[in-house]
This record gives C-alpha cells, structure tokens and sequence, in this order.
C-alpha cells in the first residue's frame, strides 16, 4: 500500500485576481476532476429573493460567450465525462471528471462562464431554467411524499431572518418573479475569480495545468473579497409543534435541535451520538422502536452541520395503528437513559469503526477527493485535512457523547408531524 | 490571448489498462477475480442465480422476504450480534433479491475480510430463520407496500411492469403484495432457501487487495459441496395491440408521472450496441433528444430520459419523466414524436456524439472497485465471455450508421406503447383524451378498476 493514504501532497496558488487553485497529482487514475467552489450558496440570500443561488446555478449550464446553450453538458459528455452542480446553504460547486487528455476542455468551459456568462444571457433562457426548477421543486418537494419536511424543519428553527431558514431551492413565487437584473446583479457580485477555489485532482503534468490555467482564468477581472454571511448563535426559546397534513399513509414525525457548526468543538461527538442511537440493529432507537417494540417502520438520527450552524434530527416513522406520541414517547425514553447513563466503550468503537472504514470507501473516487479538498479548504483553510478529520473521531471519549447529548438534547426543539390528510391517492 | 471560440482539442491519447479479470472456479462455485492494490479495501459480491422469478402466484415476495431474513442471525449468534460484528469491522453488507438474482454484496477493509467472509459464510450456510424474526421482517414489508401507495415514482414503476410484462413473472413487484405477503410462512422461507440457496452454486466476484490462493482457500472451505441448478424460465415477448394510456389518480398531484414503452427482446450481442447508441441518441444521457426537447426547450419537466434495459429473459424500452400537470397531454406527444422520429432519421453527428461518449467514458466505469465487481454482474447473467470488455470499445465503433437507425426501426413500436400516467385525473384527463388512444383507470398496484 502506498505511503499514508490520508496524508495527500497538494500545492496551492494564487492568480493575481484572487482566484485560488489547489492542484492534487494521482498520477494512477486515468481522469482528471475539475471542481470549483464559489463562496456563495443560499444563506447569501435574503427573504423574498430566496432559492436564487440555486436557480443561478442553473443558469450556468444555459452556455457562455463561447458556448452555446447546452453546449456544456454535450461537449462534457462527448468527451466521456460526467458532470454537474450542486448549491447547499453556505456554497455553490461545479464539476467535471474527465478522461485525463480533456482537462482542458474542463478548463475552457469553466473559465468561460466564470468570464463571460452574461453575453449569452436571455429572457428565453431565464424562463426556461424557471420552469425547470419549479417543477424540480414540485418532483423533490411537493409531489414527494414528506417532502416538505425538511424546509419546514429549518423554517421552524431558525428565525425568519436567518440565512438557514429557507431551503436552497426557495420558495415557489420567489422562484417565479426572478428576472435578467438578478442574474446580472448575483453575477457580478459573487461570480468573480477572487469569491472562487479552483481543485484540480488526478492524472495532469502541474505544470502544464498551472500555465492553462493561467491562461484561461487570468484574464478574468478579480474584485474584493467578499464577507461571508454573518448570524448571531441561534437558539429556541421553546419547543415548537408543527402538524403538516401530506399525501402520505403512515405518520412521521421529525426532532430538531440547534446543535454544534461543521468543525465545531461538538460536531464529531455529534455524529458519533447520531451512530449510537440509530446505525446499528442493536443501536438505540434501531432496537427499542424496531426490533423490541415494534412500533416504528424506520429511524434515523444524524447531524447536520454548516458554516453557521448545526442541526440534530430524528426521524421516525411510526407502523400502521400506532401514533406519533407512542414514538415520541419511546426516543424520549432512550434519549433519557443516554444522558443518564451513558454508552459504552462497545458503542463507542463501534461507531468509530464504522465512520473510519465508510471514510476509506469514500476515497475510491477522485470526484469525492477533490471536493473534499475544496470542503477542508473552506472550513478549515486546510486542504490536506483527511487526518485531522479522523482524528476528530477517533479522539471522542464516551463521556463526551453523554455531555454532548446532555448540551445538545436537553434543550428546546422542534417537533413536526407529518400526517396523513384526507383524501390522496383516491384509488 | 487565448483563442476561446472554438472547444479545445485533447491531448495525445490517455493510458488506460482494464483491470485485469480471472475467472476459475473452486467446485462448482464460480469465481471472477481482479487484484487491486491501490487502496486497503475489498469488494465481494455474490450471486445466485434465483430471484423473485421464482416466486410462486399466490406467494410473491417471497424471495425478497428471505433475503431480508437470511442475515437476521447465523450460527452462533442472534440477529443483533451479527450486525454488531460487522459494525465493529466497518464492513457494509447489503443482501437483495430481484427478478433474476439472489444477491450479497459486501464492502470491507482488507484486513478485516477474512472475518467478515467468515460471518458471510455463516449467513449463506447457517442462518437461523426464526418465527420471530420473520413476523417482524413480514410486518415490515407490509407497512413498507402500505406506505409505497403514495409514492408516484412508485406506483408508476409497478403499474408499468405489471402491464408491459403481463403474463410473464417479470410483472409482479419484488416486494408482492399485501395478500400474497399474508400467505408466506416460515417454513415457506425455509423451503426457498433449501432448495436454492443453501446448496446451489455460486458466483463470486472479488476485486481488491487480497491474493487469489487466499480466495480459493476461503471459498473452497466454505461453499464446497454445492450443486449447479438449472432454473431456465424462457418467456416470448408480446406486444400490446394498440397504444393504451393507464391513468392513477393522485388528487391535487401538481406533476404527473410518466412511463411510456413497451416489452423488448433479450439481450442479443448482435443488436445491444446499436441499440444502445440508438438509445443514447433519443433518451440515454442529458444530451439526448428527449431531455433537450422536454426539459432544455418546452421546461415541462427536471428531467426526462429512456432506457433500453435487460432482464435475463426478456427486454424492455421505457420512457421516464415526471412533467408539470397541466403539460401531461403535450409531454406525451412530444414524446411520441420523439419515438417516432428517431426511426425517421439520425445524424451523423449523433451517432458520433453516442459513440465518442461511451467509448471514451469507457475507463471511468472501472474506477471504483465497486464499480469493477458491478460490471461482472452482466457476464453472470447474460452468460457473456470473460473478456467481454476486451474490445468493447471496438464493438461499439464498428457500429454502422445504418445499424442505429435499424435498431430504432425494430426495437421501438410507437403504435404498441403502454402508458402510465400518475396525477391528477381532474387535471391530466382531457389533455390525455386529446391524444386518441384508449383510455384505462388503474389503481396503484396498475389493476384496471374502469375502461373510458
């Protein structure tokens, strides 16, 4: 096995209109990833222009100054690459993994529509993308069976006024009154090469990459750095119901709470906790409501952590004849004994074992390398933090999952269910 | 400066050696074999040539019922300790039954394959198969179909098998239904897995970092002793008469499901790559005719695309989108109009475009060893050569023009489609009745409750 495969060898540089560039070398892959973070995602938004990031990012693939409209997607796939986008709360990437002779193709189209988006934008294209994303937010949201859940969620937790309270697709009529001054004003104010990172991964000569581009993004006027979005530490003053009626048959019900920031002191004794409580058969909340008692279909804890903030949240949905209260019951029961007793070292390495060896299996591709080199880099300033990640992991104690438990989960949440309304499928 | 107007050109071409595939065989087991050192990490999937197929009429479900059960305890410990094991190991086991196989894939780091084979061993040989935990196990699918009742992707899925394969087993669902699932017992459970899993044989593909004498060692020790069984059900693909229109009603559904297609033939390596350039043209990638049209120019829907697919004994063609529902009637005639054109005519540039993509995506599909143990799955099943991938990317180029437009011309029955619509009957009906065919309501299993 070749050397320490979590200790990657990266070089970092910078073009002199700010934009970043982190090369990574695995010379054994025949494809090159080219990833790019832009420093914007929806908490940049504000209420009543919510969903715009997103629905930008959609416009970045509708061509460039030399690039016509579906041209990205076609000369990616003509060249046996795959490609796409994705905008979450706190950033916006872009990407494509191409065989390793294409890097400059990659190269090309990123730097066109970093430069020269606008002299291609149209009306067309905008109400085109609009329709897109509307029915993409019925398909994923509203015609999904709890699919409401999560912006209700977040809505619920957050402040009307904070950057996580709305979901990255937005909300219907704000997607439908956006037009061209928005795309322009979005673009030229976080689009520029200073508020991005360019990661390139896999099989190129440095120096030839260094000097494309050079030549591709050079050109491309930089500007200030921009703050990123700002909020003060959030937390409920009480604990909050929602019921949402749904198309749905068997009732679920969700618990959120404010809990630590992506990095933050607590955020791997977190996920270490979410383990304990629902990974495993003989996990917590698995085995009681499960497997003893029978009265859920399914259970799931997990946190989420951004820039700003963090979530935990379970999940349960409860079997034909039972109620929501039954399950509420019951993960209150277990989430007691937990701070009250503890886990065990069992538990402990279990989860450890589990999150080490899912992190191993993540490695396999050179896609998920380079935007994990992009992750570490924004959160941590660091791209070579794959060790220091684990190491996060591996240095919890069970002591302090109970203390983080007790922190995160005995304060306010919110509890939303989502049940059946009369009705639905009439069949 | 740098001349941006035209697409750069690649570089002189990549290196790219196919990992190498081994296969032999230890007893009647077979095994696929392909060493990999890059990383510490073993794949290994299993196959048993049995699945729902199998499943007697009034006992559907069964096969996927088992595999839920095998691993709810083997040998020495119970359904909790088992998993525990392989937590502790990070080993990810994930066992499944569809149509035509019956299948365990495993994930682990090299130094812990050796105990997780063992435990592996325990589940295929040994496992318990208690009353209790298969009442648990049935309760759930159960609650699982109840719940699968509002899911438009869905009950669109369903409806379209059962239609488009009525008559064959390929028209039930894997997961049964709720009376079917009432019949199975525990001894039925038992009885399944004595007669086709405990002792018939399997096929083994592991790629990763562990050598191929330790691999025969472990399988011989463990799997010897097992039978080849011979499990052919050939079935003849027909045709609908005419093109019919199936609608579900999903009450205030604000997008409508679609799935337009019809059976096809099993796969026959003189007519798959034409027909899969031919399918990459009209619907396969983002690129393709049918998203550009419906997504990229009309915004009816996220995305829309086809798919010529393969069981082992029949084929199929099947148009999927999900479409805004006051667009439902026009998405089905553009669609159509898709189907039809394509047998009209195909461009040059197209079939180059279809070619260049898949012959020059050819080295990222074997990138993850996960991926490498995947593509082994269509050898086993369509009892392809070890060397398939040798001159795959050959096959592909010598692909003749002529040759695509043929396969649109005999594979695609524009006048023989099934088409299932999930959505609001108040909203889809008169847009669909504008389109002449036949009109069925169905409920969500694609039973046919009225004919309009």
């Amino acid at each position: 096995m070749p050397g320490n495969i979590f200790d990657i060898n990266y070089s970092k540089h910078f073009l002199e209109n700010g934009l970043e560039i982190i090369l990574f070398q695995d010379r054994t892959v025949p494809t090159v990833s080219v990833n790019i973070w832009y420093k914007v995602g929806s908490a940049n938004e504000v209420p009543g222009k919510t969903g715009f990031s997103h629905l930008f990012e959609h416009m970045m693939f509708q061509g460039s100054k030399h690039v016509p409209k579906e041209g990205h997607f076609k000369f990616i796939e003509e060249a046996g690459g795959s490609l796409n986008g994705s905008t979450s709360f706190d950033r916006t990437n872009y990407y494509e993994t191409v065989p390793a002779n294409y890097l400059e193709l990659a190269l090309w189209l990123e730097s066109d529509r970093m430069g020269f988006l606008l002299d291609a934008l149209n009306q067309e294209k905008l109400d085109n993308q609009k329709e897109v994303v509307m029915n993409e937010r019925r398909q994923r949201y509203e015609n999904q069976p709890y699919g409401q859940a999560w912006e209700l969620i977040f809505s619920n937790l957050f402040s009307p006024h904070h950057p996580y309270s709305w979901p990255t697709i937005g909300w219907m009529k704000d997607i439908e009154n956006f037009n061209l001054e928005d795309v322009k004003d979005f673009f030229k104010k976080y689009y520029k090469p200073s508020n991005a990172t360019l990661a390139v991964g896999g099989n190129f000569d440095q120096e030839e990459a260094l000097y494309l581009i050079a030549n591709y993004f050079g050109e491309i006027p930089g500007g200030n750095k921009l703050e990123l979005p700002f909020s003060e530490p959030v937390s409920l003053n009480k604990t909050k119901k929602i019921v949402h009626p749904d198309n749905i048959e068997l009732p679920r019900i969700y618990l959120a709470w404010h809990s630590d920031k992506i990095f933050g002191d607590d955020d791997a004794s977190l996920d270490i906790l979410a383990d304990v409580l629902s990974s495993a058969k003989s996990s917590r909340l698995q085995k009681s409501l499960v497997f003893d008692k029978q009265i859920a279909q399914d259970v799931s804890a997990f946190q989420f952590s951004a820039r700003l903030a963090g979530a935990f949240i379970i999940v349960a949905t409860a079997k034909p004849g039972i109620t929501i209260n039954e399950l509420k019951e019951e993960i209150f029961r277990q989430i007691d004994r937990l701070i009250k007793n503890g886990i065990t070292l069992e538990e402990l390495n279990r989860a450890k074992n589990s999150i080490k060896s899912h992190y191993v299996y993540s490695l396999q591709k050179i896609n998920n390398i380079v935007d994990q080199i992009n992750l570490y880099n924004y959160h941590l300033g660091e791209p070579n933090s794959f060790e220091y990640d684990l190491e996060r992991y591996s240095n919890v104690t069970s002591s302090q999952v109970q203390q983080t438990a007790t922190k995160y989960l005995s304060a306010e949440y919110v509890e939303l269910h989502i049940v059946p309304k009369e009705g639905g499928l009439n069949v | 400066m740098f001349d941006r107007s035209t697409p750069p050109k690649p570089k002189s071409k990549i290196d790219f050696n196919l990992p190498e595939i081994e296969k032999f065989n230890a007893g009647n087991n077979t095994i696929y074999y392909s060493r990999k050192a890059k990383l510490p990490i073993v794949q290994l999937n299993i196959i048993i040539e049995v699945g729902s197929r199998l499943d007697p009429v009034d006992k559907k479900g069964l096969a996927l019922l088992t595999s839920l059960l095998i691993d709810e305890g083997a040998g020495k410990y119970d359904s909790f300790e088992l998993n525990d094991e392989f937590e502790k190991l990070g080993t990810v086991l994930s066992i499944n039954a569809n149509h035509d196989t019956f299948s365990l894939s495993m994930l682990s780091l090299s130094e812990n394959f050796e105990k997780s084979f063992a435990l592996l061993t325990e589940i295929l040989n040994n496992p318990n198969l208690k009353a209790d935990d298969f009442e648990r196990e049935k309760k759930k699918l159960k609650s699982k179909i109840i719940q699968q009742k509002k899911e438009p992707s869905y009950i669109a899925n369903t409806a379209f098998d059962k239609i488009v394969f009525d008559g064959t087993y390929y028209a039930y669902p894997e997961i049964g239904y709720l009376e079917t699932l009432e019949n199975i017992t525990i001894e039925d459970v038992k009885e399944y897995y004595q007669k086709y899993i405990q002792n018939n044989s399997l096929y083994l593909t592991v790629v990763g970092n562990v050598s191929k004498d330790n691999i025969v060692k472990l399988v011989t020790r463990s799997f010897s002793g097992r039978q080849k069984l011979n499990n052919e059900q050939f079935i003849e693909p027909t045709l609908t008469q005419k093109t019919k229109i199936y609608i579900a009603d999903k009450k205030d559904a604000p997008q409508t499901e679609l799935r337009i297609g019809h059976i096809g033939n099993k796969r026959n390596e003189a007519t798959y790559y034409s027909i899969k350039l031919m399918n990459t043209i009209l619907g396969g990638e983002f690129s393709s005719r049918i998203n550009l049209n419906l997504r990229e120019k009309k915004g009816f829907t996220y995305g829309a695309g086809s798919l010529y697919g393969y069981y082992k004994y029949t084929g199929f063609f099947e148009v999927h989108t999900a479409v805004n529902a006051g667009n439902t009637g026009e998405s089905i005639s553009e669609i159509i109009k898709e189907i039809n054109g394509i047998r009209e005519k195909i461009e040059e540039d197209e079939i180059n475009f279809a070619k260049s993509y898949h012959t020059k995506k050819f080295p990222s599909l074997f990138e993850t060893y996960t991926q490498i143990a995947k593509n082994i799955t269509p050898l086993i099943i369509h009892k392809l050569e070890t060397n398939y991938y040798q001159d795959y990317i050959e096959k592909i180029n010598s692909v003749k023009n002529e040759e695509t437009l043929n396969a649109a011309k005999q594979n695609l029955h524009p006048n023989n489609l099934v088409i299932v619509a999930v959505g609001d009957r108040n909203k889809i009906y008169e847009q669909i009745k504008g389109l002449g065919a036949e009109i069925f309501i169905i409920d969500e299993t694609g039973k046919v409750l009225e004919t309009n």
